[in-house]
């Protein structure tokens, strides 16, 4: 399921003539962005849904915490850990008219993707689990940048037995599928959601480690780095002003790309059981309603369907922007 | 021209085994960092929080677990090495190896079934879009496969079944094969391939119709990856000078872009034929859990939800190896694909 | 197929070439006119940028999937290449025109070897012909090719994959196989720049006696005058997707009437000027997306008028050459 960096395969379109015509055309700022994937209207469509998911979950996320410090704390009359949303995530409601309703427009919007056994909103369940699925790819990304950077560059800068033994190591994580091993790591750290994230964090590197080592070889041979080394800058300060900034553009598509494949680990785990706890999760909602399929089939396909259509959200953009990045700017 | 080809793979076996070395470091580094002392790892090893004292006291003295830990890691090793897997300390209970011989082959062939109908798809479309970029069959397969790329595992499953099992009624939406069936003597353990063999055409009918959705949902998955990566390694060969070549020597479009511009984009390809295999093998897990499919993944779900830890990582290793072979294999195929490789 | 001897082989009116970008639409080639004559020898010279690859891939339909015909027509031996289909097109490719392109490495595919590659080119002008296929016949054609273009060692090259010769070999495969379709044009997009000075020469050498002895119209792309001058009769200038002087060589190298070739001679070292000081041009390539108004080197030119920045100058025929600037009416 991870997916590989694509910086190896480069396409040239007539990029002799664009070039050409690099002088007075803009190509940067966010206007030049904007206008980029106004252009592309799947891309804009993901970025839209990009937006609306990043926005709910910090919002709701931010309720949550206010929620934990102020227990008695009351907005519309509620606590702030659900105000915003339709029902309470949590109430048990077995009356019949409650428990396992089909997506309607009864009790609006509460019955919008239906009812579980317990007579909780699924809608409701779904967007009071939107945080977690915000923090992870942020924490997950974040951290295996963080990792990659140091690991990948050292090893490509260094070369020699730096790069023999963390490279051997980077290949003895990616020998193992990443789902696999982040269930074992996520098991035996005994469950919930920061054990899931430690599992996270320690297969994402790899595919990083990588991509900044393949940067600093090329960029390792390039004159100017060469040229500060004779002027006497030392080997970290050649990194950190030349390897990094350089490696910057291609890795911002693939880390967006990246973003959605943690949104679907994370759904994965949480659907196999890993990690669970009493906060919901999009993946375990899915898993609860494997046993009520297919007769109560939107409980299994709703939260599979938005955990889709965020993570399609993602993959559009990071595909414009990639195409952008490897010149593939023809369309 | 032979020996250079034994040669490299020489190089890529010894690498594959420094890699197997690091993968068992790995395993057994997690498992003595999350339990430290040794009665923590006996009481793992026995599996029954409930264990006695004197029970737990033999299990540490069987399995050294108080001597060094690089001497414990070293016979680790050798266990491995002479075929023990490491399951006889963690798999408790049960005959060595024969909950991995029973589950594991079905996983095999469910994951090499899904995993081979993806690439071969996603071969085809992502070619057909390349030669027809920014066309609308280009458009057309884009969306497709960006969806299957984006969809959760799980959902492509729930979709599949309710479709073809519960609404078209065409197929069984759970379990290996027709219960109320004589299974085949088991040879290899792969249902489809035993049921072939013995003859069972029945029981092989029955196996191939319970592996078409299950596998189909995996090829799902890695029909996408293998659509995009087709695709961006097409494009780049058919900008080649060598294509354009081959269009100045009068061939016609299909022959220059399947004889000369897919004989080259099929190369990178090869490589991808051992991480979709890794990946299919993690989908497998949620695939059996789905489909009630009795493999590996089914087992390890098992294991999550019993705290199990041994089983887990008897399953990570099981897999590791499984991967590290295909790695191989693809090297292989790679070696024979790319004379740049055969002659250097 | 092949239409009376006089006409021309190729007869390109008005052709404009878009490209789409995502900055815009880029007009790569803006209502060019340019003639082959039989038989006759032309360079097409230019910055890169200027349009000169677009005019050859052009020729040949090859163009990059973003480009569109946006209108003209190209007159290749009697047939509007921008009105045929593909199938037709592949008839006229090889046979009629082939080209050879500028980067070695690139030029033939890795993964067959020579002799497969050059048989398929065989293979496909018999067919073209009508004529049955023989393995042992071809294969000593092939081999007598690869001696025509003066390649040592014929027999053991040709068994060999293209990652194991030379660049200069390869061009000279490629050569070889450009004459196995016994082409009426060979279009060469800068054969030669990859290459090694000495091998350039010999490169060069072997296509001006290749063209006398098979009789073939040859286009010659390069950004190297020097090149342009020692292989071709006739010259064409190119500056931002027009084409602004069309000379004999001998008169636009002596006595180049548009400014921008008088800068482009100016700035080539030769051993006789060389105490000289090397003239560069001014400014920088112009912006094809947002080209400048009227004379597309305004910006640039060293004698730049009033009418020049408002309009667009026309063709004028002074002394045999035919240019575009207003300093020439």
């Amino acid at each position: 399921m991870r997916r590989p960096i694509q910086a190896t395969v480069t396409t040239e379109v007539a990029t002799g003539t664009v070039a050409a015509g690099k002088g007075k055309t803009t190509t940067g700022g966010w206007r030049f962005y904007l206008g980029f994937f106004m252009k592309d209207k799947p891309a804009f469509g993901g970025l839209i849904i990009v937006a609306v998911f990043v926005i709910w979950g910090a919002l709701e996320g931010l309720m949550q915490l206010l929620s934990l410090w102020f227990p008695h704390g009351r907005l519309f009359g509620h606590p702030y850990s659900w105000a915003l949303i339709p029902s309470n995530p949590f109430v048990l409601n077995f009356s019949p008219s409650y428990k396992l309703q089909p997506p309607s427009l009864a009790h609006f919007p509460s019955f919008l993707f239906g009812t579980n056994v317990d007579g909780q909103s699924i809608l409701a369940r779904l967007m009071y689990a939107t945080p977690h699925d915000l923090a992870a790819p942020i924490v997950v990304v974040g951290s295996a940048l963080l990792i990659g950077m140091f690991l990948g560059t050292a090893a490509g800068y260094f070369g020699g037995w730096t790069d023999e033994v963390i490279m051997r190591l980077t290949d003895a994580f990616l020998a193992l599928p990443a789902l696999i091993l982040a269930i074992a790591v996520g098991v035996l750290l005994g469950g919930g959601f920061t054990s899931v994230l430690v599992a996270l964090m320690i297969v994402w590197w790899p595919t990083y480690a990588r991509f900044f080592r393949a940067q600093a070889l090329t960029i390792r041979e390039r004159g100017y780095v060469e040229s500060s080394k004779l002027s006497g800058s030392s080997s970290l300060k050649i990194l950190i002003k030349h390897i990094i900034p350089n490696s910057i553009d291609p890795i911002i598509a693939y880390v967006t790309l990246d973003f959605g494949t943690v949104i679907l680990f994370l759904a994965a785990l949480a659907f196999i059981g890993v990690g669970l706890s009493l906060y919901p999760e999009w993946g375990s909602e899915s898993n609860f309603g494997l046993d009520y399929f297919p007769t109560f089939w939107w409980w299994s396909i709703v939260p599979g369907i938005i955990i889709g259509v965020v993570v399609i959200g993602f993959t559009l953009v990071g595909d414009r922007l990639q195409d952008l990045i490897s010149g593939r700017m023809t369309y | 021209m032979v020996s250079s080809i034994v040669l490299y793979l020489i190089r890529r076996s010894i690498n594959a085994v420094i890699t197997i070395v690091l993968l068992l470091a790995l395993v057994f580094i997690l498992l003595h960092t999350i339990i430290r002392s040794p009665e923590g790892l006996a009481r793992v090893i026995c599996g029954n929080p409930h264990c006695s004292n004197s029970a737990i006291a033999l299990i540490i003295k069987q399995n050294g677990l108080t001597n060094p830990l690089w001497v414990q890691f070293f016979s680790y090793i050798n266990q491995v090495f002479h075929g023990n897997l490491g399951i006889d300390t963690f798999y408790r209970g049960r005959p060595e190896l024969s909950v991995i011989e029973a589950f594991l082959p079905i996983t095999l062939e469910l994951v090499v079934t899904g995993s081979a109908l993806g690439i071969l798809i996603g071969i085809f479309t992502g070619s057909i879009a390349a030669s027809n970029r920014n066309r609308a069959q280009d458009y057309g397969i884009k969306a497709v496969y960006l969806t299957a790329w984006s969809a959760p595992v799980f959902l492509v499953g729930f979709v599949l079944q309710l479709i073809f099992a519960y609404w078209l009624k065409l197929l069984p939406a759970h379990g290996i094969a027709n219960a109320f069936l004589t299974p085949p003597k088991v040879l290899t353990g792969a249902p489809l391939i035993d049921a072939l063999i013995d003859g069972k055409w029945v029981y092989a009918y029955s196996v191939a119709q319970h592996l078409v959705l299950p596998a189909f949902a995996l090829a799902v998955a890695s029909f996408g990856i293998t659509t995009r990566l087709t695709r961006a390694s097409m494009i780049d060969a058919l900008d080649r000078d060598y294509v354009k070549l081959a269009y100045m020597k009068g061939l016609s479009k299909r022959t220059v872009v399947w004889g000369t511009a897919f004989r080259n984009a099929v190369i990178p390809i090869i490589t991808l034929i051992a991480l979709t295999f890794a990946f299919s093998v993690g989908g497998a897990v949620i695939i059996e859990d789905v489909f009630s499919y009795y493999g590996m993944g089914y087992f390890t779900v098992q294991a999550i939800y019993n705290s199990d830890y041994p089983a887990i990582l008897a399953f990570v290793l099981i897999i590791g190896l499984a991967v590290i072979i295909a790695n191989l294999v693809a090297d292989l195929l790679y070696a024979v694909a790319d004379p740049r490789v055969r002659l250097t | 197929m092949a239409d009376s001897d006089d006409s021309d082989i190729v007869d390109i009116e008005g052709l404009t070439i878009t490209y789409r970008t995502v900055y815009g639409n880029l007009v790569s080639l803006n209502s060019v006119d340019f003639k082959v004559k039989r038989g006759e020898s032309v360079s097409i010279v230019g910055e890169s940028g200027s349009g000169k690859s677009t005019l050859g891939l052009a020729i040949v339909r090859l163009l990059a999937p973003n480009a569109s015909y946006s209108s003209g027509r190209i007159m290749l031996d009697g047939h509007d290449v921008t009105k045929l289909s593909n199938r037709q097109v592949s008839l006229l490719r090889g046979t009629t025109a082939f080209m050879i392109f500028q980067d070695p490495l690139n030029t033939l595919n890795p993964v067959k070897r020579v002799d497969v590659q050059m048989l398929e080119a065989i293979r496909s002008r018999l067919k073209q012909e009508g004529q049955p296929f023989n393995e042992e016949s071809a294969y000593k054609e092939a081999v007598d090719r690869l001696n025509d273009v003066r390649m040592p060692d014929a027999d053991s090259i040709i068994t060999r994959y293209p990652h194991q010769l030379s660049g200069g070999q390869i061009q000279r495969v490629v050569i070889a196989m450009g004459l196995l379709m016994r082409p009426k044009l060979m279009i060469a997009d800068e054969p030669t720049s990859a290459l090694d000075v000495t091998v350039q020469a010999q490169v060069l050498e072997l296509l001006r006696d290749l063209q006398r002895n098979y009789q073939m119209s040859i286009i010659f792309i390069t950004h190297d005058i020097n090149v342009a001058h020692s292989i071709s009769e006739r010259m064409v200038v190119m500056y931002a997707g027009e084409v602004i002087e069309a000379s004999p060589t001998e008169s636009l190298v002596k006595n180049g009437l548009h400014p921008y070739s008088q800068a482009l001679i100016a700035s080539i070292p030769t051993i006789s000027k060389s105490e000289g000081k090397l003239t560069a041009i001014a400014g920088s390539p112009p912006d094809m997306i947002s080209p400048p108004n009227g004379c597309r080197f305004h910006p640039r030119c060293p004698h730049v008028m009033q009418v020049c920045t408002v309009q667009s100058p026309r063709t004028t025929v002074k002394d045999g050459s035919e240019v575009r600037c207003f300093l020439y009416g």
